[in-house]
């Protein structure tokens, strides 16, 4: 009697343990939205592969160090920000990821984005793939990149440092808000943002651009009124900037031919120009996620401070 | 007479006023009678403090007539100047391959010095066009510049150069982005200084005229006659050469790259009737003013109808192709070869050879999946190693690809040298592999598809709408090879400026376009690797089946129809299997250049000479270096890769230039 009493007693509490840990392991699932659908995984993928640059910055910014990316070289020289360890390894072109070397490294997931959505069916014989979509002309640019980086977050285990990164962001670009409040005397002026492609002819950031979208959370509104793109960007001839009329031109460097441009009378016609309302952009990535809206909202307003009426207050950004 | 030839110049002027004219009309707010104060007023233009409308007009628009005037003469007098040096109707600046020594240079300078660019783009973009023509003129062979080869030189060089410069930009993207608006061709000015630039650098043109005329007739008698009565010819035409050459590069530097205006002008002056070579020379300097003023009123017009920014060089494209072969339909089928000449070749091969061959072949392709670069605990290793399961999955549809890829474009080039009499004809010029990419170009800016995911159908799509275009306009013509060369030349230009056009929108798109257009295996799934693999084994028997045909053609036409063949049926039937036979290639794995036109002339160098020998030789040669191409390009920037088509262009592209510098000295 008494050793069958210890026999369910026994039986009892193993139920008890496995129910237990059961119950543990159901809260470690994790559970991913990407772009098209939900994807769950048994625990916090460590070995991240990132195989496009706006999946790679969002990564870094959430602290983890991917283990490999595409166009270290290149991602360096242009979009900069955050840093890339040098412990990252090179996979190659960003259309065409060498999937051995991939292989090779044996990542825990792989995050891609649309540049390398047809090869789905290759990566997941390597590791599971996640897809975020972050430029597409069916939706808001900006506010995809936000939720990316929240599902990024989420399944690195790093929700938490996300929503704080986004609350810094949002302080952050408040604080640049009230500076230029300062040196505007409140009064904003309507702002374009574009690059030169030629003397003649400009690359126009509208709407669908993280551009005007970090110009936006400044409290800007667009100079010229363009209709959304896919990546926000369309070419349009150097003489239509005189539709910015009253308001201020920003164009993002580098440029080249700087120097013919200043020497040029129609340049020099245009009514923002006349009325010094013109000024170059610190080099910024116009293709980014998340944070890269931070970093252009700083380019954009260092510039923005720079031809304030106000010349009494610091040109620099306050950090 | 005398009269009449002063009237069609007046004639001419006029309408070239009434062109400017026009286009001084479109996208401005001046009206015409403030037009002419300001050009009357033009020296105290400085005044126009507050003007913006009347400073636009004065600043962009009057100089972008200017320039279209100036740079329209110079490519019409240039055309002109070339096509008497050569006495080929189908000459012309671009395709001597000065374009592409330009943008090379262009390319490689924003890439690698950035900083430069402000201040010696102009000198490295004239530099790589001299360049290139130096290049072009020693592989041809200085006695040799009237004939064939210059053209043929040139065009090598043009796609050896091109795929560099495509490599470089796929390898780093960012740099080259401003640049392919100067790839577009683009008019607009931003005031004078380029005018001011330009124009004395082109003074130097009236020592065309003033030492062509004489020099042009003499060569009309020929070349010995020309030696005869005094003339010491090489020194002449290569002095003619660089002058010609030095005004296309300082054009084509300020403004980019328009094609057609140089290849048609002098062609719509010969139709007009112009006899002497200087009053060829300046009626192709004014229709070609004409011509590029007319065109680029309309890019102007489009890009106000459109709200997009159309590219000059765009539209005279657009209007050049089917004025091209509209006013050259006639004059070409008088000058067809009527039958097929071998290269020569001091071999012969034994009937063993092709299975010595094949057998070569399958070695090429074990050692090239055996042997490579690879990771291993995150270090880059070269090594001797079986590949695992992964690895064999990711390189089997590559290797099928390039096998199949590599034999049916060689089998292609076979049928077509033989079938328009040209051993140096390549399946690339009927315009099929450029229809396919225009398609998909098309598709992926205008309805934004997925380049990648909408490849194979319309691409095909794409290739067998230029088919049925070469066809129709084929029959009208009884099939004249050299009315084929024609259209493809001119539908194959007029597609490239349409994808110029789309890379100069500037997005993130024109990445994805640019490397689908090197031509890579990367991408090609096992089943398309497969379906490509059984398409070309089925042209090919078709091909080796209906070899008795080929034979009988490429001795002529009139032979063949004499020993009972239908001849037209039989044209069409082959026609038709080159263009499939590129067509499938092409939806597979993109553009694929110089393996149609090398193979088949490397089997006759090897000594297989007949038809039926050729097919198989030239098959198995164009799939060694296909196989070798891609294990080149996946090893040598290893972890980047480079396209096989665009190692094939540069190994091949350097090949051919071998050849032709051999060709050169052989026949000295």
């Amino acid at each position: 009697m008494l050793v069958r009493c210890q026999q369910a007693l026994l039986l009892m509490s193993l139920v008890a343990i496995t129910l237990l840990t059961n119950i543990s392991r159901a809260q470690d699932v994790i559970v991913v939205q990407d772009s098209q659908g939900q994807h769950t995984f048994e625990h916090v993928p460590s070995r991240v592969a990132a195989l496009n640059w706006d999946i790679a910055e969002q990564v870094l910014a959430l602290g983890v160090t991917p283990i490999a990316m595409p166009d270290i070289g290149e991602y360096r020289q242009w979009v900069m920000k955050p840093e890339v360890p040098d412990s990252v390894m090179d996979i190659g072109s960003r259309v065409e990821p060498n999937l051995q070397r991939l292989a090779s490294l044996k990542p825990d997931v792989i995050i891609i984005a649309s540049p390398q959505l047809d090869l789905m069916p290759r990566l997941q014989q390597i590791a599971p793939v996640l897809f975020f979509q972050t430029y597409s002309e069916q939706h808001n640019n900006a506010q995809a990149a936000i939720d990316n980086f929240k599902h990024i977050a989420t399944l690195l285990g790093r929700r938490q440092q996300a929503e704080q990164r986004l609350a810094q962001m949002d302080q952050r670009l408040a604080d640049l808000k009230t500076q230029l409040m300062q040196a505007y005397a409140g009064q904003l002026p309507t702002v374009t943002t574009f690059r030169f492609a030629s003397m003649t002819s400009v690359y126009q950031y509208g709407d669908n651009s993280t551009a005007q979208y970090a110009l936006q959370r400044l409290g800007i509104a667009p100079a010229i009124k363009q209709g959304p793109t896919q990546w926000g960007v369309k070419q349009q001839r150097l003489k239509n900037l005189r539709h910015i009329g009253e308001g201020v031109a920003l164009y993002f460097e580098p440029f080249a031919q700087e120097e013919q441009l200043a020497g040029s009378v129609m340049w020099n016609a245009m009514p923002f120009v006349r009325d010094g309302k013109m000024s170059s952009v610190a080099s910024a990535w116009n293709y980014g996620g998340a944070v890269s809206i931070e970093y252009m909202a700083e380019a954009l307003t260092q510039s923005l401070l720079a031809i304030a009426p106000r010349k009494t207050s610091a040109t620099e950004v306050t950090p | 007479m005398m009269a009449s030839v002063s009237l069609r110049y007046l004639f001419c002027l006029a309408i070239l006023l009434v062109f400017c004219v026009i286009s001084a009309q479109v996208d401005t707010q001046i009206s015409l009678a403030q037009q002419w104060q300001l050009l009357i007023h033009f020296a105290e233009r400085g005044n126009l403090a507050n003007d913006f409308d009347a400073i636009m007009f004065v600043e962009a628009q009057m100089p972008r007539i200017v320039m279209a005037l100036m740079v329209g003469a110079v490519l019409g007098l240039v055309g002109s100047l070339m096509q008497q040096l050569t006495q080929n109707p189908l000459v012309s600046p671009m395709t001597l391959g000065t374009a592409s020594g330009a943008w090379l240079a262009l390319v490689a300078m924003n890439v690698w010095f950035p900083a430069w660019v402000g201040d010696y783009a102009p000198l490295a973009a004239t530099t790589g066009a001299m360049l290139t023509l130096g290049l072009v003129i020693l592989i041809a062979g200085i006695n040799n510049l009237s004939g064939l080869p210059v053209v043929l030189a040139g065009m090598a060089v043009n796609i050896l150069l091109g795929a560099v410069a495509t490599a470089i930009i796929l390898l780093n993207d960012q740099y080259a982005k401003n640049l392919f608006i100067w790839g577009a061709g683009d008019l607009a000015q931003n005031g004078w200084q380029q005018v001011q630039w330009l124009w004395p650098k082109l003074m130097i043109a009236i020592l065309i005229f003033v030492f062509a005329p004489r020099i042009l007739a003499l060569l009309r008698m020929g070349q010995a006659g020309a030696a005869a009565r005094g003339l010491n010819i090489i020194p002449a035409i290569l002095g003619l050469f660089t002058l010609g050459i030095w005004l296309v590069s300082v054009s084509i530097t300020t403004v980019g790259v328009i094609s057609f205006i140089g290849l048609l002008a002098p062609n719509i002056a010969r139709q007009l009737g112009a006899r002497t070579p200087k009053d060829e020379l300046l009626l192709s300097m004014l229709l070609g003013a004409i011509v590029l003023v007319a065109t680029d009123a309309l890019a102007m017009l489009m890009s106000t109808l459109t709200f997009d920014v159309v590219p000059s060089g765009t539209a005279a494209a657009l209007i050049g192709a089917p004025a091209l072969i509209w006013f050259t339909r006639r004059k070409l089928s008088a000058q067809d070869q009527l039958s097929f000449s071998m290269p020569k070749s001091a071999y012969q091969m034994r009937a063993s050879g092709v299975v010595w061959m094949a057998v070569g072949v399958a070695v090429l392709a074990v050692v090239s999946l055996l042997f490579g670069q690879a990771t291993i605990d995150a270090h880059t290793v070269w090594q001797w190693q079986l590949p695992s399961a992964f690895d064999w999955q990711i390189q089997w549809p590559r290797l099928t690809t390039s096998i199949a890829a590599g034999a049916g474009l060689a089998v292609a080039g076979v049928l077509l040298q033989r079938l328009i009499y040209n051993p140096l004809a390549s399946p690339d010029i009927l315009g099929i592999s450029a229809g396919a990419t225009c398609a998909l170009v098309a598709g992926s800016v205008f309805i934004g598809l997925n380049i990648f995911d909408a490849a194979p159908f319309i691409a095909f799509a794409g290739s067998m709408a230029v088919l049925g275009l070469l066809l129709l306009l084929g029959r009208r013509h009884q099939f004249a090879p050299s009315m084929l060369i024609l259209t493809g030349i001119a539908l194959t230009a007029l597609i490239e400026a349409l994808v110029q056009f789309a890379l100069a929108r500037g997005d993130e798109t024109s990445y994805t376009i640019l490397s689908w257009l090197a031509g890579s295996t990367y991408r090609v799934s096992n089943v398309a690797s497969l379906w490509l693999l059984f398409g070309v084994a089925g042209l090919m028997a078709f091909a080796l089946l209906t070899s008795r045909w080929l034979t009988l053609i490429s001795t002529g036409r009139d032979f063949a129809k004499a020993r009972g063949l239908n001849v037209p049926r039989a044209f069409l039937l082959l026609l038709c299997c080159v263009a499939l036979l590129c067509a499938f290639v092409t939806a597979t794995m993109g553009p694929v250049a110089f393996v149609g036109l090398l193979a088949p002339h490397m089997a006759v160098m090897l000594g297989a000479k007949k038809a039926q020998q050729q097919l198989p030789v030239a098959a198995l040669m164009g799939a060694g270096l296909m196989i070798l191409s891609d294990w080149i390009g996946q090893n040598v920037v290893y972890p980047s890769q480079i396209a096989a088509g665009t190692v094939v262009s540069v190994v091949g592209g350097m090949y051919f230039i071998l050849l032709l510098i051999k060709g050169q000295r052989a026949s000295r």
